[in-house]
C-alpha cells in the first residue's frame, strides 16, 4: 500500500521517515523503528476489528439467535444426520462413525465457503472504490470482512459433532475430544483462506459467487477424506488434494478422536495451518492484482 | 394457456440471465460421485441405484426451494411485481407456469446423475420398470411444483426467507428419504415422514429400479399426487392471501 496517499498515509510516512532526519544514536533509531512497527501492527488490528464488526453486523441482520438455532442449526444437524445414516444403510457401524465425524467437520468448510458470496456484497454495495482509495490495504479489509463465517462454522460443526455422536452411538473420548473444537476452528480458517482466493477471482464475475462457493465445499467433501479415506483415490488425486483445506485438519481430528498420539494430531494441525498460510498469501496477491488492475483499466467500479 | 406459456418463456429467459438458478445442475455431478464412492468404498455397489437416484431428487427439491421459492420475492426486488399484479393475467397462473418450468428443468438432474455415474465409474443403472419409473417421475414433478407454489408464497412473508430456504433443504431430504429409506429413520419420525410426498415418491422410484415387482403402484402414486394436490390448494390459498395483503397494505413492492 502506498504510504503517500491520504492524510493518514502522509502521517504514517512522516513517522517512517523520522529516523532519517538527522544523526541519531542507534538505540533511538531502533526504538523509533519498533514504535513505527508497533503502530502499523495496531493499525492492522484496528482495520481487521472494524472489518469483522461489519461482518458480524451483516450476520446479525441475517440471523437472530432463534433463526440461527432453530433454522440454521437444525439444517446442519439434518445434513450431518443425512450422511451418517448412509453408514446405517451400508450396515457398517465404522462407516457411521467415519461419515458422522467427516460431515460434521465439513460444516465448518461449508460455512467458510460463504466468504466467496459475502465478499461480493462489498462490491454490490459500491464500497470497493472507497476501499481501494483508502490508505490501508483492501486485503486486510476482506480478510476481516467475513470472519463471522469462521465463528458460526466452528460453532455449528462442533455442535453437530458433540450432539449427534451420542445419538448415533459414536464414542468420543472426553475430555480430550474437546480439543476438536480448536481444530475445527483451524479447518474453518484454512477453508476461509481458500475462499478468499476464490472471492478475489469471483469479484470479476459475481454471478458465479454461489456456484463457486458450493462447488468448493463439495470438491472438498469428495476429495479431502470426508466421505472416504484419501487413500481411496489414485496417487495423483491424493497429491493434488494435499493443498485442500480440511484434508490435514480432519485427519488430525480423526487421530484425536481415535486416541492416537499427540504427535499425529499436532503434525496434522501444523500442515493444516501451513495450507491456510499458503492460501492467505495467494489471496493477498490476488486482491493486490485486483486493485492494481482496477486502477489501471477503471474496472474497480461495479461492473456486473 | 397463453399466460402459462408466457410465464414459462419468462422463466427460460430468467435462466439465461441468472446462472444461480441452475446452480443445482452444476452441483449434481458432485453429489453423484460423493454417494457412489461411499458405496464403492464399503463394497456395496448393489446400492448404486440409491446413489444415482438421490442427486436427481436433491436437484428437484433444491430448485423448488431456491429457484421457484424466490419467484415472487425477486419480482418484488426487481420492481416488476406491481406491474404483474396490474395485468389482467392471474398471478397464480403466472406462478404456476414459472414453477412448472423450473421443475421441468430440475428433471435434467436425474439424467445428469445417470450420465456422471456411467462416465466416471462405468456404472449403468438399468431402469427395470420403465413404466412405473416414468409415471412416478411425472407424479413427483407435479407434486414438487405444487410444493414449490407453497414455498413461493411463504417466502414472501418473511424478510429472513433465505434463512428458511437454506434451512429447509436437508430436513426435507431426510424426511423424504431421498437417499436413505424412511424405514431407517427413527420410529417417531415415520408419521411425519409419511406426510411428505417425497418419501412415497423416493420409495417408488427406488422400487422401479429394483428387480422385484413394484407393489401397490397405483395407490402409492395416488398418495404422491394427493399430497401434491394438497400443496396446490395451500399454495394457491396463500397466494390469494399474499395478493390481498399486498394490495390492502400498499406493500406490493419495496421502497
Amino acid at each position: 500500500m502506498s504510504a503517500g496517499r491520504g492524510v493518514a498515509g502522509r502521517r504514517r510516512a512522516a513517522v517512517e521517515l523520522a529516523p532519517q532526519r538527522g544523526p541519531q544514536p542507534a538505540a533511538a533509531a531502533g526504538a523509533n523503528a519498533v514504535l513505527a512497527a508497533g503502530r502499523r501492527f495496531r493499525n492492522i488490528l484496528t482495520v481487521l476489528r472494524f472489518a469483522a464488526a461489519t461482518g458480524f453486523a451483516d450476520f446479525g441482520t441475517m440471523f437472530t439467535w432463534r433463526s440461527w438455532t432453530i433454522g440454521w442449526l437444525s439444517r446442519v444437524l439434518c445434513q450431518v444426520t443425512f450422511f451418517a445414516l448412509i453408514g446405517r444403510l451400508l450396515g457398517a457401524p465404522e462407516a457411521v462413525r467415519y461419515l458422522l465425524i467427516g460431515n460434521a467437520v465439513l460444516i465448518a468448510v461449508l460455512e467458510s465457503a460463504f466468504v466467496v458470496a459475502s465478499t461480493t456484497w462489498e462490491r454490490r454495495a459500491g464500497t470497493l472504490p472507497l476501499l481501494i482509495a483508502a490508505p490501508t490495504s483492501p486485503v486486510l479489509v476482506f480478510c476481516g470482512r467475513s470472519v463471522q463465517w469462521i465463528a458460526s462454522g466452528t460453532a455449528s460443526a462442533s455442535v453437530a459433532l458433540f450432539v449427534l455422536s451420542p445419538l448415533f452411538g459414536v464414542a468420543l473420548p472426553m475430555p480430550q475430544a474437546l480439543v476438536a473444537v480448536p481444530l475445527i476452528g483451524l479447518v474453518s480458517l484454512s477453508a476461509y483462506c481458500l475462499g478468499l482466493v476464490l472471492a478475489g477471482l469471483v469479484l470479476r464475475v459475481m454471478q458465479l459467487r454461489n456456484v463457486v462457493g458450493n462447488v468448493t465445499w463439495m470438491v472438498i467433501a469428495l476429495l479431502a477424506g470426508v466421505q472416504v479415506p484419501v487413500t481411496f483415490w489414485p496417487a495423483w488425486v491424493q497429491a493434488a488434494s494435499a493443498v485442500l483445506p480440511a484434508r490435514n485438519g480432519l485427519a488430525g481430528i480423526r487421530a484425536l478422536l481415535d486416541g492416537d498420539g499427540v504427535g499425529a494430531v499436532c503434525s496434522a494441525a501444523g500442515l493444516e495451518a501451513l495450507v491456510a498460510v499458503g492460501w492467505l498469501a495467494v489471496a493477498g496477491l490476488i486482491f493486490r492484482h485486483l486493485a492494481e488492475q482496477g486502477r489501471r483499466d477503471g474496472s474497480i467500479e461495479f461492473v456486473d | 394457456m397463453r399466460v402459462l406459456l408466457a410465464a414459462a418463456r419468462l422463466q427460460l429467459a430468467t435462466f439465461r440471465r441468472s446462472p444461480d438458478d441452475l446452480m443445482v445442475l452444476l452441483t449434481v455431478p458432485l453429489f453423484t460421485p460423493i454417494f457412489l464412492v461411499i458405496a464403492k468404498h464399503a463394497g456395496r455397489l448393489d446400492l448404486a441405484p440409491y446413489a444415482v437416484l438421490a442427486p436427481g431428487i436433491i436437484a428437484m427439491l433444491s430448485m423448488a426451494l431456491n429457484t421457484s421459492g424466490e419467484i415472487i420475492e425477486r419480482d418484488r426486488w426487481g420492481g416488476t411485481f406491481e406491474l404483474t399484479l396490474a395485468t389482467p393475467a392471474r398471478l397464480p397462473v403466472i406462478v404456476l407456469g414459472r414453477v412448472a418450468t423450473v421443475t421441468l428443468a430440475s428433471l435434467l438432474g436425474i439424467a445428469e446423475s445417470w450420465l456422471v455415474a456411467y462416465l466416471m465409474f462405468g456404472i449403468a443403472v438399468p431402469v427395470l420398470h420403465p413404466g412405473a419409473f416414468v409415471l412416478t417421475l411425472t407424479a413427483t414433478a407435479i407434486a414438487t411444483a405444487g410444493t414449490a407454489v407453497v414455498f413461493a408464497a411463504v417466502f414472501v412473508w418473511t424478510r429472513s426467507a433465505r434463512t428458511f430456504q437454506n434451512s429447509l433443504s436437508y430436513p426435507l431430504l431426510l424426511l423424504g428419504g431421498a437417499l436413505v429409506p424412511v424405514a431407517l429413520l427413527p420410529e417417531p419420525l415415520h408419521p411425519i415422514s409419511r406426510a411428505v410426498y417425497l418419501s412415497w415418491a423416493a420409495d417408488l422410484l427406488r422400487a422401479s429400479l429394483a428387480p422385484g415387482p413394484v407393489s401397490a403402484l397405483w395407490p402409492r402414486l395416488g398418495i404422491v399426487v394427493g399430497l401434491g394436490a394438497v400443496g396446490y390448494v395451500i399454495g394457491f390459498a396463500l397466494l390469494r392471501w399474499v395478493i390481498h395483503r399486498a394490495r390492502t397494505t400498499g406493500k406490493v413492492g419495496y421502497a
